[in-house]
């Protein structure tokens, strides 16, 4: 097993009540390994742990990329969140970060 | 390869960003424009409760502090200003870059404000994703462009902006140089779209395994971007010679991608633009070569911002304890408050523990050992105002009868503001360029 901070990076972003996830791979080894096991309904699994919404996945083989985009993750936007501090969504990328997966 | 045509730089990534950074790239002379993008989405929120206040004001309150040190050495070199911290008043903010500029003997300088972006008028021709629950305080539109290019063909030194697109502050002012062609304008969008962050381009919220790592000290003087375009609409990125700065295929990947939703259809006022045919080439220590960005069509409508105050409160309310068996005691804190306040509903109320759970919830993981300190944070949403008091009352008299120690209380009280995302038939938005005199 590997963890995904080993072989991506993320960044988490947010429009209105959208939350939008991107991880990149190292390379092209590392981004076969993340396009295998970040499947949609996986990350939707995981996510579902912490935010409602629905999961969309884009993968762009040509960047080495995955992205999640969440819509109705954040109800009402940001400033309606009920969490400690404003932009708790910001870290929202380490939730897919700490994931271990099949090497 | 054929020629470079103009420079730009990223000066301001959001309000209240660094202003030492764009001073340092006027100065430079190393660019023909700096572009400061001060207005995120809530950004506007501020502005539309002060204009309601006075007609006079709603531009970003930070305007002199931001524009005092960078006029003067922007003016001496040439280098055209480009900004949206007009926010929710766009003529008023560039009246204030005015009299700055007569302030300082630099009564030549062509100061335009870009007006038509507030479309409160037209609630209702706006389709609004949501229902508009309570008082819309604002409704603004994403505008493009075609403001900017006619100040710029008209040697603006400054252009104000409201809630123009992020990328159109950049584009806008690269276009009179391009080549006229769709994927030229996609280039310079995608150009602007890389930019509007600037320490998030060049190494900033950013992390990778492997070496490369930026220190304290880097991050402290983080270059901000400069790109350097052609006619075609492909680009270079780097920092200022000395910067530091990292800038290569993940930083410039991560920032791509940034809050686009889908990479093959990234929305902008002017143009939908394709990414995922883009090529980023490591062409040098700290720079790299950007191509490939396509046009997909030009959205018949414009994207709106719907504000709304919502009747009502959130109250939020942190309390903390320490010594040994500080997390112990807060979390049976936290279940105290979860017995008092149990009359709330489960979607209204949150209660966490700071350093533990308060930000990624039940996937946060098991807590790293025993911790010196620990705060308890509770939020909750009433639609009565006046209900929201009961959190606070309720987290103080943990320190009469709750567990030993509890300390350190803060407390706020905020609307319940929401953000609605619509949409609006872009023949009924007409931008304007105001001019005023210097």
């Amino acid at each position: 097993m590997t963890r995904v901070r080993d072989i991506a990076c993320g960044r988490s972003g947010d429009k209105a009540d959208t939350l939008d996830l991107t991880l990149v791979a190292l390379g092209d080894a590392e981004y076969a390994l993340l396009a295998a096991a970040l499947t949609p309904d996986v990350v939707r699994a995981r996510l579902a742990e912490m935010i409602p919404g629905e999961v969309t996945c884009y993968p762009v083989p040509g960047l080495r990329a995955l992205k999640f985009v969440i819509r109705g993750a954040l109800p009402g936007g940001v400033y309606a969140s009920l969490h400690a501090g404003l932009h708790w969504q910001k870290a929202a990328t380490s939730a897919l970060l700490e994931m271990e997966i099949a090497q | 390869m054929t020629r470079f045509v103009r420079s730009i730089a990223g000066g301001a990534g959001f309000a209240g960003d660094r202003i030492d950074p764009a001073v340092k790239l006027a100065q430079s002379g190393r660019v023909h424009a700096i572009a400061l993008e001060c207005l995120a989405e809530r950004t506007l929120v501020p502005g539309l409760r002060a204009r309601r206040r006075d007609s006079a004001k709603g531009g970003d309150p930070r305007i002199a502090r931001r524009m005092t040190p960078l006029l003067g050495p922007a003016a001496a070199n040439g280098c055209q200003i480009i900004t949206n911290f007009g926010a929710a008043n766009p003529a008023a903010a560039a009246a204030e870059v005015a009299a700055l500029a007569r302030t300082q003997g630099l009564a030549d300088l062509r100061v335009a404000a870009i007006t038509g972006d507030d479309v409160r008028h037209l609630a209702g021709l706006i389709r609004w994703d949501d229902p508009i629950e309570g008082d819309l305080l604002g409704a603004h539109a994403y505008i493009g462009t075609a403001g900017i290019v006619a100040a710029t063909r008209e040697d603006a030194g400054v252009i104000v902006t409201g809630r123009a697109a992020d990328s159109a502050l950049f584009a806008g002012a690269l276009i009179p140089w391009l080549d006229g062609s769709d994927t030229a304008l996609a280039g310079a969008i995608m150009l602007g779209h890389l930019l509007e962050c600037s320490g998030q381009l060049t190494g900033g919220n950013f992390e990778a395994p492997g070496p490369g790592a930026l220190t304290a000290a880097d991050y402290a003087d983080l270059g901000f971007p400069i790109a350097d375009i052609r006619a075609d609409g492909t680009f270079e990125i780097c920092v200022l010679e000395g910067s530091p700065g990292r800038i290569d295929r993940l930083t410039t990947t991560l920032q791509l991608l940034y809050e686009v939703h889908n990479p093959a259809a990234y929305i902008t006022p002017d143009l939908t633009v394709d990414f995922t045919g883009v090529v980023i080439e490591e062409i040098g220590p700290q720079r790299v070569r950007v191509s490939g960005a396509r046009p997909a069509g030009c959205p018949g409508q414009l994207k709106v911002s719907g504000f709304v105050d919502r009747p009502g409160a959130i109250a939020d309310v942190e309390v903390g304890y320490a010594g040994h068996g500080a997390l112990h005691r807060a979390r049976i804190a936290a279940d105290v408050l979860r017995l008092r306040l149990g009359a709330i509903p489960e979607a209204d109320l949150r209660i966490d523990l700071v350093g533990v759970n308060s930000v990624l919830g039940r996937l946060a993981g098991d807590s790293p050992g025993e911790p010196a300190e620990a705060r308890v944070h509770i939020s909750a949403r009433f639609a009565d105002a006046a209900e929201a008091q009961i959190v606070e009352d309720e987290v103080y008299a943990l320190s009469l009868s709750g567990p030993a120690g509890a300390c350190s209380f803060r407390s706020e009280t905020r609307p319940r503001l929401e953000i609605v995302n619509g949409f609006v038939a872009r023949e009924l938005v007409t931008t304007e360029v105001e001019w005023c005199a210097a």
